[in-house]
């Protein structure tokens, strides 16, 4: 009776599969620009995956700035002593901000699902904060400049296309991450998500696999904070501001919950569009704050799902 | 022994009392009936042994165990099951896939029994549809099979047949025939009269928040008081 | 000595604006089970209400406050009735609504005013001096108006027929209309009330701290502070934690500096979650 749990469908592949042009984008072009917004993209959808991890399960986050501020410092202070290797510092970037969810989870996660969304927000003020209030460790409001290319088997990776590269591979990583996980406890998740008393009256421990993706959540976020450190070769408290949280947020909304192309896919969208605002860049959110309003009031499934319904219908 | 006990349970919200001083118990193998009029505090019972609601005081035991105020799943995995008034359960997935899911989260395996009771409802062909497009009688009923999919020593029933068709309420008979047969208690909390008097050999008596009767439905809805609390309740007595 | 009375008054008088804000937040929590999070948005919104007011027609301050007001009620009254009320017991999809409009508000305000900060002072100014103890004049009457919208809302919540209306549908909606309450008319009404007071604490405050786009956020980290410490949904909690809040930044700041306040407070907070879920004086929260 009970249905074969694939490792990954096939939006996870169109994902990956997307993502993985970032890797041939550098033979045909050399135009700072693309390079801009591709590098944007790769943070923003490693972001956005972490956004909707938790969103699977009806849960906002607003936590996302705070944890990939914490991996993004990770390697930043790495680099300091001069610890650049790729692997290692992946992982350190990965497993520290999911062992700071991890007792943050289990505390918040008990309470009602507001308590979390209020929470997750404080945290990434909060977090701020820290960041200024402790220039010993973070460099305080210079933040750590300087920091040197990751090194991926020996070889810096240094070059503009390089870095491009390295950023896709992390995005892939994230995705991978993110679907095996909503992919395994896809029961779970989306029981959680349809009916949460129900799911808990028969026997499951909700709060358990809300903390769960909530410690992942924090890993991919924190996998995205090295990206944006590796890409500006400076952690500042400006690039982990809480304001962004609301960016991702708009991100995975509007691209659409019901899969992970929708990160994928608004990522693109939005990021594009903001470039498109040029100098102006801080109205962008205006029409992220439009589109959520749109999506939430006429197209429920975001950019994915008004495409599926609308794939459905011509055919 | 699987022996559910409730000593002086009391639940209030605020200063509203909901119901106090509840005390009875559902000895192994039992099947017990609970009427009261509308707000006598019904579903609030059942939320309040299941763990959905805190108690404001007294004491859920099950098997020798304190049960009081364990969170819902806790309850749950100790063998306590529960089905819900308005029809519950996944709406956006299949008839097998809303069975397979009581089966996982309730943690000891399918119950003997299960594909008898699917048969039974005329389940077992439509497995593959999208339980919200099941006709409402095949949900509710849906929802007592998952409640009984997650193998419980104690089912805890929450109107079953309120919005059946008459002729659809046989199923519960046949539900609650079923789940004593694969070794189950069940505390029936209904307004159908007849289906109580058809199944329930003993019965305790809601009103108000307070226990008012507990005995055989002939020696207590013979009771003047009984009576009395039912005064204005003419169709639910039909 | 001084310098304690003088935290002690400082930190009273913070108290009682985040009082007004956690009291209108936990009325739209309590009453629509909305987390608003546009709540930031229409206390900027008061502000640069009241500054075009003065600024911009001449107005004298007290009036522009009371338009203030009016405009951010009339906005959170059209807002719920059409827009928030079609979903109003979807809880994520009302928070992404009011995170929706708190974007446009704050995007709106960006291009009419400019990212710099507004020019926009207290008409009053001075300091009375109480021996060694200064207060500054415009913050006793910032303190005297919070103070006095406070027993205002009070009298309105726990004294009239509207505010036991509100009241029950607070603590048992179904109850509550089924004892011919009607949603339809009490929710806009309700959130309303709770965006005008945040209007006026916009407009009261800002001339004296600062206007410009981007004040809304740390106001409303500020909110959910307070009301995750005095329980969600509780009023009495929520003004309670506010003066709490208000004193332990006040003191802080003036015995450590800086911000560890608000990291003071953020720790409580956990703390309080830890052992004490409900708030300081909050119901059960366990479960969804």
């Amino acid at each position: 009776m009970r249905k074969q749990i694939r490792l990954l469908g096939w939006t996870e592949l169109v994902a990956l599969l997307l993502l993985a042009t970032g890797f041939v984008v550098p033979m045909y072009t050399r135009s700072v620009l693309v390079y801009s917004v591709l590098n944007q993209i790769f943070v923003g959808v490693i972001a956005a995956e972490s956004v909707w991890i938790m969103l699977r399960m009806n849960l906002l986050s607003f936590a996302t700035p705070a944890f990939m501020a914490i991996g993004g410092y990770t390697v930043a202070i790495a680099g300091q002593h001069d610890i650049t290797d790729a692997f290692a510092m992946t992982a350190a970037a990965f497993i520290l901000p999911a062992l700071v969810a991890i007792p943050l989870g289990a505390l918040v996660l008990r309470l009602r699902g507001t308590y979390f969304v209020l929470v997750t927000f404080v945290l990434s003020q909060i977090m701020q904060l820290l960041l200024f209030e402790t220039p010993g460790l973070t460099g305080g409001s210079n933040g750590i400049a300087g920091v040197p290319p990751v090194t991926l088997l020996g070889t810096e990776m240094g070059s503009n296309r390089l870095v491009l590269q390295f950023a896709c591979g992390l995005a892939i990583l994230a995705t991978l991450i993110t679907g095996l996980l909503t992919r395994w406890f896809r029961q779970h998740f989306a029981a959680i998500e349809e009916n949460e008393i129900l799911a808990e009256s028969l026997g499951l421990v909700v709060w358990r696999y809300k903390a769960m993706g909530f410690v992942v959540a924090a890993g991919i976020a924190g996998l995205a904070g090295y990206s944006l450190v590796n890409m500006l070769l400076t952690a500042h408290p400006s690039s982990f501001d809480s304001s962004t949280a609301v960016d991702f947020i708009a991100y995975t909304i509007i691209g659409g919950r019901l899969s992970i192309l929708g990160p994928v896919l608004g990522t693109g969208a939005l990021v594009y569009a903001t470039n498109l605002f040029g100098t102006h860049g801080q109205y962008a959110q205006g029409l992220y704050g439009v589109l959520i309003l749109v999506v939430v009031l006429a197209a429920r499934g975001g950019i994915v799902g008004t495409i599926a319904a609308v794939w459905r219908r011509v055919s | 022994m699987t022996e559910l006990r409730v000593e002086s349970l009391a639940k209030r919200f605020g200063g509203l009392r909901v119901f106090q001083d509840i005390s009875f118990n559902l000895p192994e193998g039992g099947l017990l009936g609970v009427i009261g009029p509308n707000g006598a505090g019904k579903t609030t019972l059942i939320n309040v042994i299941s763990g959905r609601q805190s108690a404001s005081g007294g004491r859920v035991i099950l098997d020798g165990r304190d049960i009081t105020n364990r969170p819902a799943h806790a309850v749950s995995r100790l063998g306590l099951a529960r089905s819900f008034q308005q029809t519950n359960t996944f709406k956006n997935v299949s008839v097998s896939e809303n069975i397979a899911r009581a089966i996982r989260f309730g943690g000891r395996g399918a119950p003997v029994g299960l594909d008898r009771m699917l048969d039974a409802f005329g389940l077992t062909p439509r497995l593959g549809e999208i339980s919200d497009k099941l006709p409402y009688g095949l949900q509710k009923m849906l929802g007592l099979v998952m409640a009984f999919a997650t193998s419980p020593k104690i089912l805890l029933l929450d109107e079953p047949a309120a919005g059946l068709e008459r002729t659809e309420r046989q199923n519960v008979d046949t539900f609650v025939h079923n789940a004593r047969q694969a070794g189950a208690s069940v505390l029936i909390v209904e307004h159908d009269m007849d289906l109580i008097r058809r199944l329930c050999p003993r019965i305790l008596v809601l009103d108000a928040g307070v226990l008012l009767a507990d005995g055989p439905p002939a020696v207590v809805l013979a009771r003047p008081d009984v009576i009395a609390a039912y005064l204005g309740e003419t169709e639910e007595t039909a | 000595m001084a310098e304690f009375l003088q935290a002690a008054i400082i930190g009273i008088s913070l108290g009682a604006q985040y009082a007004l804000l956690a009291l209108g937040f936990t009325l739209i929590f309590g009453i629509l089970g909305v987390v608003n999070f546009s709540h930031g948005g229409f206390y900027m919104l008061g502000g640069y209400v009241a500054y075009s007011c003065v600024a911009g027609l001449g107005l004298p301050y007290p009036l522009a406050v009371i338009v203030a007001v009016l405009a951010t009620a009339a906005l959170g009254w059209v807002f719920e009735l059409f827009l928030l009320e079609r979903l109003v017991d979807d809880h994520l999809a009302t928070l992404m609504l009011t995170l929706g409009l708190y974007l446009v508000i704050s995007t709106g305000l960006l291009t009419i005013f400019g990212p710099l900060s507004m020019e926009f002072a207290f008409p009053v100014t001075g300091a009375l001096h109480l021996g060694s103890i200064y207060v500054p004049r415009e913050n006793l009457i910032v303190l005297v108006v919070c103070l006095a919208a406070i027993a205002a809302l009070w009298l309105v919540l726990f004294r009239t027929d509207l505010g036991r209306g509100l009241r029950a549908l607070a603590n048992d909606r179904a109850v509550a209309m089924a004892q011919g309450l009607r949603p339809k008319l009490l929710f806009p009404l309700a959130f309303a009330i709770a965006t005008g007071l945040a209007g006026l604490t916009g407009a009261l405050v800002t001339p004296i701290l600062s206007l410009s786009p981007g004040v809304g956020d740390p106001v409303l980290a500020t909110s959910f502070l307070t009301v995750i410490l005095g329980g969600l949904g509780s009023l009495e909690g929520a003004a309670l934690a506010a003066f709490v809040v208000g004193i332990v930044e006040a003191f802080t700041s003036v015995y450590f500096g800086g911000s560890i306040g608000a990291l003071v407070l953020f720790v409580l907070v956990l703390l309080l979650l830890a052992f004490r879920p409900t708030g300081l004086m909050g119901r059960t929260v366990r479960g969804a």
